[in-house]
């Protein structure tokens, strides 16, 4: 029984990853790359979780989990200031705009 | 608590997957909250009090504030505008890919080649989390402290009016 | 021994004093005065590296371990620790940022303070990725030098600048996803993610198949996100875009260190880790391999100064890749010494960019001709960079290419030691055009008044060329320390 959960996280988390990196590439909306990029450190921190849950160490898989979280907010601001930039420069969030470096 | 896993999860799938596709940016913020929720739940019923609350403290709350002033302050979320970014069409694919995949990875999953390590569940009282993070990983708590005053300094560089 | 101890602390110790006397200082104080609190930082860690580098070539160690002021007498504990090699690449960092430092004196005017300190922050992160024992820190670290780097190119706000973060922030996320990706599998595996740790388990011999999908898995994964903040092809995208749209001080930095801080060095602990994996080695050629070629090939067809530079820097990365994957003692030195040449050589070119944009107001290399005769420094050094670049003796290039070439015809890949030695051809090329172009030629008239850059920049270009001519020089010498301490 124990291992039928632990698979069904694990595929789950593969699809959350997949959905994630798919909306984060495919999208034209500056935001929503933030929240695909969300999305897929969902399903990672619950790969840290399992991991932890399987392999009998879950206080290390805590520690883990903690400073994810910490790093993903910083990178979430980080990301969230960049958009706000280009919005005041360019007056939206499309990233169709994003067209000045090429080669 | 098995079946409160379940339905954990699987709502956490559905609220992510609606994160992605959905066209108006303040749902898709508060379905992210919904699924970092669902997701806090399922870490406490696994037994890992301290990453659950966390969780749900921070990513249900904070990220999403942060999203809702970014929302706020780019006034992106009018319904003409919305249109403008064609997500429906651009995520339409969407769906497809996940049940292809999900076809492929339960194959690979139920196949004989595939078996996880043995389940050794540890019920730890929290008195050990407290030891495992202040004096095993000091490393990680430098790091910690490092990234917030990364954070800080990157908020005064970016967020500062221009002179 | 005190000695190392208090070396080693410098390396953190160092960059926070200072990040902490900048933020204190009023504001008037901290735009004059910042630039040179971090000359002195720089100063300190390149004076703290060398030493701790003859200190311990001296006591015969090859590592040593320190803690900051924690308590180290538990087992468990996850320590920090520096060995000859980590020395190498500190020393480095302090180089190119003492470098990056001169160059911002010209080229950044407002911002100075902020400049400082997110430079500090990047040089702690790099610092601590190079000292910690532990496959999480290292992430930790990892993701402390990207958040610096991303907003050291947004935080001028051009257009172009901010486009560039934007690109570079999107890929490094998904290197993020992929490496904690597979760092949590071999964490299922193993159950700590501490080198001595990992190491110590046999990965391979009593596993059942099923448990190896995992492991591959992860190996993939992993190679997979390093590749993309190295900038190896195919994860080379976001590399030119971030290096034009940059402050030059800026793409010194990036170039000169950060890429490979931040892959090389994850590409050195997993080789470290688990090159007894026989793909994990034929991955690396390849992807080294191809890095060389189209790099190389990319870098003929720009115009724009800094665009051909950073192909360039594509291309080297796959060199020291192919010395990774030689899989020997022979491979790594050579991939460290040339990890330590790029860092001169390529600041070189950055600041030569920078030296032309200041005096022509272009980096088109199409708008310049015959600058040689009134940049003389500026050309001379741009020479040297490029000879040493395409692994011409006596400069320090050809000797880090001929290790690495070396070391892939000992370990049986002569196929990828030939390949490296025929693309040299194409690095030539591609300089040897973008030095016609800019240097060589006739003067045009517009450019009639134009002087020799001057003050910092040009410290900055007599400095890096002399370290790479005296590298070169003296390298035979350095072989033969490094067989006497033991090393070799």
């Amino acid at each position: 029984m124990n291992a039928f959960v632990e698979t069904a996280m694990l595929v789950v988390g593969f699809l959350l990853i997949i959905a994630g990196c798919y909306g984060l590439i495919r999208t034209y909306h500056l935001l929503k790359i933030v929240i695909g990029v969300e999305v897929a450190m969902k399903a990672v921190t619950m790969f840290i979780i399992l991991a932890g849950f399987i392999n009998g160490k879950a206080a290390l898989a805590q520690t883990f989990v903690i400073t994810v979280i910490v790093i993903e907010v910083v990178v979430a601001v980080v990301a969230v200031g960049i958009a706000i930039n280009l919005y005041h420069n360019y007056g939206s969030m499309d990233v169709r705009n994003l067209r000045k470096l090429k080669g | 608590m098995e079946a409160v896993v379940y339905i954990c999860l699987g709502l956490m799938f559905i609220f992510g997957v609606l994160a992605v596709m959905l066209r108006s940016m303040l749902k898709s913020a508060i379905a992210l909250a919904v699924a970092s929720a669902m997701l806090g739940i399922i870490m406490y019923v696994l037994g890992s009090v301290w990453a659950a609350m966390f969780e749900i403290s921070v990513c249900s709350g904070l990220i999403t504030v942060i999203f809702i002033s970014a929302i706020s302050l780019s006034n992106t979320d009018k319904k003409d505008l919305a249109k403008l970014y064609e997500d429906k069409e651009r995520m339409a694919f969407l769906p497809a890919v996940l049940i292809i995949s999900g076809v492929v990875l339960l194959l690979v999953v139920t196949s004989p080649v595939f078996s996880l390590p043995a389940v050794a569940p540890v019920a730890e009282a929290a008195d050990t989390l407290r030891e495992t993070l202040w004096t095993h990983r000091q490393a990680d708590i430098w790091g910690q402290a490092m990234v917030i005053i990364t954070g800080a300094l990157t908020v005064v560089a970016l967020f500062k009016e221009r002179e | 021994m005190q000695v190392i101890e208090y070396s080693a602390v410098l390396f953190f110790v160092v960059p926070l004093a200072i990040l902490l006397i900048n933020i204190l200082l009023p504001k008037q104080l901290a735009e004059k005065f910042s630039i040179y609190l971090a000359g002195i930082a720089a100063v300190t860690q390149i004076a703290a590296s060398a030493a701790g580098f003859l200190l311990l070539s001296a006591y015969r160690l090859h590592e040593y371990e320190f803690s900051l002021f924690c308590d180290t007498t538990n087992a468990g504990s996850v320590r920090f620790a520096v060995n000859t090699f980590s020395l190498v690449i500190l020393f480095c960092i302090g180089l190119v940022s003492l470098a990056s430092i001169l160059v911002a004196n010209r080229t950044v005017d407002k911002k100075r303070a902020g400049y400082v300190n997110l430079l500090m922050m990047l040089m702690l992160g790099m610092n601590g990725m190079v000292v910690v024992t532990d496959l999480f820190s290292l992430y930790v670290f990892l993701e402390i030098v990207g958040i610096s780097s991303f907003v050291l190119i947004a935080m001028f706000k051009s257009d172009t600048g901010l486009e560039g973060a934007f690109k570079y922030l999107v890929m490094s996320v998904l290197a993020s996803i992929m490496i904690l990706t597979g760092l949590s599998f071999i964490f299922m595996q193993t159950g700590s993610l501490q080198y001595a740790h990992v190491m110590g388990m046999n990965l391979l011999e009593g596993q059942s198949s099923p448990q190896l999908m995992l492991i591959y898995t992860a190996m993939i994964l992993m190679i997979a996100g390093f590749g993309i903040k190295t900038g190896a092809v195919p994860f080379h995208s976001w590399l030119p875009d971030a290096h034009q749209s940059a402050n030059t001080a800026i793409s010194v930095l990036l170039s000169g260190i950060v890429i490979k801080v931040a892959g090389i060095y994850g590409f050195i602990i997993l080789t470290g880790l688990f090159s007894k994996l026989p793909a994990v080695n034929m991955t690396l050629a390849i992807m080294g391999t191809i890095s060389i070629i189209i790099g190389a090939l990319f870098a003929l067809r720009q115009n724009h100064f800094k665009r051909i530079v950073a192909y360039s820097s594509v291309s080297q990365m796959g060199y020291i890749l192919l010395g990774l994957s030689a899989d020997s003692i022979l491979g790594l030195l050579g991939a460290i010494v040339h990890v330590f040449n790029h860092a001169t050589f390529k600041s070189t070119l950055f600041t030569n960019a920078a030296a032309v944009h200041e005096q022509t107001g272009t980096y088109d290399i199409d708008e310049m001709g015959g600058l040689e005769k009134k940049m003389p420094v500026t050309g001379f050094s741009s020479l040297a960079a490029f000879m040493s670049t395409a692994g011409i003796p006596p400069f320090a290039g050809f000797w880090s290419k001929l290790l690495i070439i070396m070391a892939l015809w000992n370990s049986g890949l002569q196929l990828f030691a030939a390949i490296a030695l025929f693309a040299s051809i194409f690095t030539a090329a591609y300089f040897l055009r973008l030095q016609k172009k800019v240097f060589f030629g006739k003067l045009l008239s517009k450019f009639a008044g134009l002087t020799e850059i001057g003050g910092s920049i040009k410290f900055v270009q007599i400095m890096l060329t002399v370290v790479t001519i005296a590298t070169g020089l003296f390298f035979p010498f350095a072989l033969l320390y490094l067989r006497g301490i033991g090393i070799l």
